[in-house]
């Protein structure tokens, strides 16, 4: 029974009205002025009071995306991935798990006639059941009929299990969204720029497809012509959930910035017709992952040449969540946290754009004060709008301008030339 | 009153006190029998309820800031409303102090086997300067004959020698070089770039990241693969066509490189020996996470297996390499005579796994 199913909601849904149908039913016989019998309401009132509150709060799990399955939440889980990893030879970084999401969920910008199926089935379907028999590797994607001709005017949305050759973890239930030029014959051997896009903590990769609508804006604007076509790299920043490792190379642990910056550009080169380098990478998230994006620029600038930071973090964090992620050592620690970095060590050749709000953001002073320690030839650049939150909404209204930021420093993905005429 | 008031809170704390001191109070009265106490009885618990889950909610909202007002709650707060602002540099600190990544110092050409001392390629004395590591580390760059002619982009080998400058020895600069060049002439090696480093670039042969000192992983991984490429034209280590080549001071280093960093290098030759203590400083970070970060054995037996290719060759015994290297690691020993270093040999191994390396070529 997932966390996000819709059979495990409405259970809670369940149970929360019977609770308040068996406090009216008994009110009655807890009618007398006896302190026993007044404790008697308190505790029924409190039971009904919990039970509609956990529904309200799996309720809200599964629309913004906070943890995607029960051993997201509680650990112990990975079983599952591991096992449908394992089940294809071990050659493939990239497993495709799901390929019928719709051609771009999550947004209705989109011309909704082509295929009739904007509407996505929720991942968990395919994180639950991850059947052999449907995982497809991803060279000479399985697009007949209609689905292809549909990819090559919206472009496709996969889900995705990626395995870290070099560091050996297992990142499932990620997404790809592969632009419709990637589907047609004239960019049949262009190699496309790629961003990779990290999610905050804690948090589903689903999010940023159906929430934050990258796939969908990024269609939007291609299609206007304000960007170029790209592929989006959509990844959950945390490697091992529930814990929040922070993109750092746990000292005896997971080596989760060497996964996101060197594993995941090498599998995606090495399945997609995506470009290497540099100049074809970039790099964006939100929240956790706005910090996680600008370390991976910083400390890997050979591989992502711009990151984006929306409403992100620029020193190094500690709570109760992330656990001893620096080795318990105070130099480990300051070399994780982005301001020190600046202060202390050469500055990276990239160029970052942070973003945060006057009105609802408080990492607002921390995000100006990192830009002020910038210095060449890392070149920074910030977004600041009047109000807005820390929620999906804030970063919709800023992701037009990143894309087109991050668009304008990516080597762009040119169609093959048209054969001159004979003669 | 601003969705995120401490006002706010107050009120809803208040409200909700008051309705279950109401309800739990009054409850003798909604028990009776018929349909008005009974939907008096759910209007009450709807209240409470609604009062209990705003009460939550703004806490929540106030302490991780997800809506900033009620227009933004729900839904009316519109336009962009920003422009991107570049940074403007401060001039000063640290600007227009750009210093190459390679500078050539010196260069000699390197005489070919033979009577006719057919050209054997050159050998150029070099100064790296890390751009991420702040590391300036002098070394050794051997271009095979016919380079300056050619166009394609050759293989590496990354030499981690204690005796560069000590001639006549095995892994000196000449030696090196001139092997290089005579098993080129010979057909027996494809030409590649030999990049001959120290094997003390930091204030010890470690070569790991120290926190808060020397940054020889990321001077290795990072910064050497764009000095050589900004400098030469040599493989991008994605290509899979770098390897390291280490004497018994470079060993310790070039092991820890192959198994934490294979993503830029492919394969290792170096001499065996059981590789248990580390050189690095015995503090390391205060951090004992970070001491076993820093133990080969440790990483052998607990971490994930990274795909490379190490080839332990010369007298001694490579234990517990061999029989703890699980795939996609492959190790193997070249046992030769005490005394023996086959420099040719090993040079020819590293040629060739570069050319092929195991099963990872897309």
């Amino acid at each position: 029974m997932g966390l996000t199913s819709g059979f495990f909601m409405g259970l809670m849904i369940a149970a929360a009205l019977a609770s308040v149908a068996a406090t009216v039913w008994l009110w009655p016989r807890l009618a007398s002025q006896r302190i026993a019998v007044v404790a008697g309401r308190l505790g029924l009132v409190a039971a009904t009071q919990l039970l509609v509150i956990a529904a309200v709060l799996v309720f809200f799990n599964g629309y913004l995306g906070f943890f995607g399955s029960w051993s997201a939440l509680f650990g112990g889980g990975s079983a599952a991935p591991a096992s449908a990893a394992g089940a294809v030879a071990s050659s493939r970084p990239i497993v495709v798990t799901g390929t019928d999401l719709g051609p771009v969920p999550g947004g209705s910008a989109l011309p909704e006639t082509v295929d009739g199926k904007l509407a996505a089935k929720p991942p968990h379907v395919y994180a639950l059941h991850p059947a052999p028999t449907a995982l497809a590797p991803a060279p000479g994607l399985d697009l007949s009929g209609g689905v292809a001709s549909a990819a090559r005017y919206v472009g496709k949305v996969l889900q995705v299990t990626l395995r870290g050759e070099h560091t050996g973890i297992v990142s499932a239930a990620d997404y790809v969204y592969l632009p419709p030029q990637y589907f047609r014959p004239a960019y049949a051997r262009t190699r496309f720029p790629v961003v990779l896009a990290l999610t905050g903590y804690p948090n589903d990769p689903w999010s940023i497809v159906r929430r934050l609508a990258l796939p969908a804006t990024a269609a939007r604007l291609a299609g206007t012509g304000q960007i170029g076509p790209a592929i989006y790299v959509m990844m959950n920043v945390s490697v091992a959930l529930p814990r929040d490792t922070e993109c750092t190379n746990v000292p005896a642990g997971p080596q989760a910035l060497t996964f996101l910056a060197q594993d995941v550009p090498l599998a995606v080169e090495r399945t997609f017709r995506a470009q290497s380098g540099r100049s074809g990478w970039a790099v964006m998230g939100y929240s956790t992952g706005g910090y996680c994006a600008v370390k991976l620029a910083m400390t890997d600038p050979y591989e992502f040449s711009s990151a984006v930071s929306m409403a992100g973090y620029y020193t190094a964090v500690t709570d109760r969540t992330t656990g001893n992620v620096y080795g318990g050592s105070v130099a480990f620690r300051n070399e994780n946290n982005l301001d020190w970095r600046l202060g202390h060590l050469p500055a990276p050749p990239v160029s970052v754009l942070v973003t945060s709000s006057r009105v609802g953001e408080k990492d607002l002073p921390g995000t100006l004060a990192f830009l002020r320690l910038i210095r060449p030839p890392m070149q920074g650049y910030s977004l600041i709008v009047a109000q807005g939150g820390h929620n999906y909404g804030t970063w919709q209204r800023q992701l037009p301008q990143s894309l087109e930021w991050m668009n304008r420093r990516l080597a762009p993905a040119r169609p093959q030339a048209a054969r001159p005429p004979r003669g | 009153m601003g969705l995120t008031s401490p006002a706010l809170v107050a009120l809803l704390t208040v409200a909700t006190a008051l309705l279950l001191a109401a309800i739990l109070g009054w409850w003798p009265r909604l028990a009776a029998r018929g349909v008005r106490p009974v939907l008096l009885r759910v209007a009450a618990l709807a209240a409470l309820q609604m009062s209990v889950l705003s009460l939550i909610f703004v806490v929540i909202n106030n302490s991780a800031e997800f809506y900033a007002s009620w227009s933004e709650l729900f839904g009316t707060e519109a336009g962009g409303g920003g422009v991107i602002t570049g940074q403007q540099a401060t001039a000063g600190r640290g600007a227009g102090h750009a210093v190459a990544p390679v500078t050539v110092t010196a260069s000699s050409a390197v005489t070919g086997p033979g009577p006719a001392a057919a050209p054997g390629g050159q050998v150029q004395a070099v100064t790296f300067f890390g751009q991420l590591s702040g590391l300036r580390v002098p070394g050794f760059v051997y271009l095979p004959p016919g380079y300056p002619a050619a166009t394609a982009r050759l293989p590496v080998a990354v030499v981690i020698s204690g005796e560069l400058n000590a001639s006549g020895q095995p892994y000196s600069v000449g030696r090196l070089a001139a092997t290089a060049a005579r098993q080129i002439a010979a057909g027996k090696l494809r030409p590649l770039i030999l990049v001959m480093l120290p094997a003390r670039i930091g204030p010890d042969q470690g070569c790991l990241d120290v926190p808060g000192g020397t940054q020889a992983a990321m001077f290795f991984t990072e910064d050497l693969p764009q000095a050589v490429g900004s400098g030469y034209r040599a493989d991008p280590p994605a290509a899979r066509r770098w390897a390291l080549l280490a004497d018994s001071a470079g060993g310790y280093c070039a092991l820890a490189l192959a198994m934490t960093s294979s993503q830029t290098f492919a394969a290792a030759a170096l001499p065996p020996a059981d590789y248990s203590a580390p050189p690095g400083p015995a503090e390391f970070g205060a951090s004992p996470q970070i001491r076993t970060q820093d133990n080969l054995d440790w990483l052998l037996r607990r971490q994930p297996m990274q795909p490379v290719s190490v080839l332990f060759t010369g007298p001694g015994s490579a234990q517990p390499f061999l029989s703890g290297a699980r795939p996609p690691m492959h190790v193997g020993q070249a046992g030769l005579a005490a005394g023996k270093w086959r420099l040719a040999g090993v040079i020819d191994w590293l040629g060739g796994v570069l050319r092929q390396p195991p099963g990872l070529r897309s």
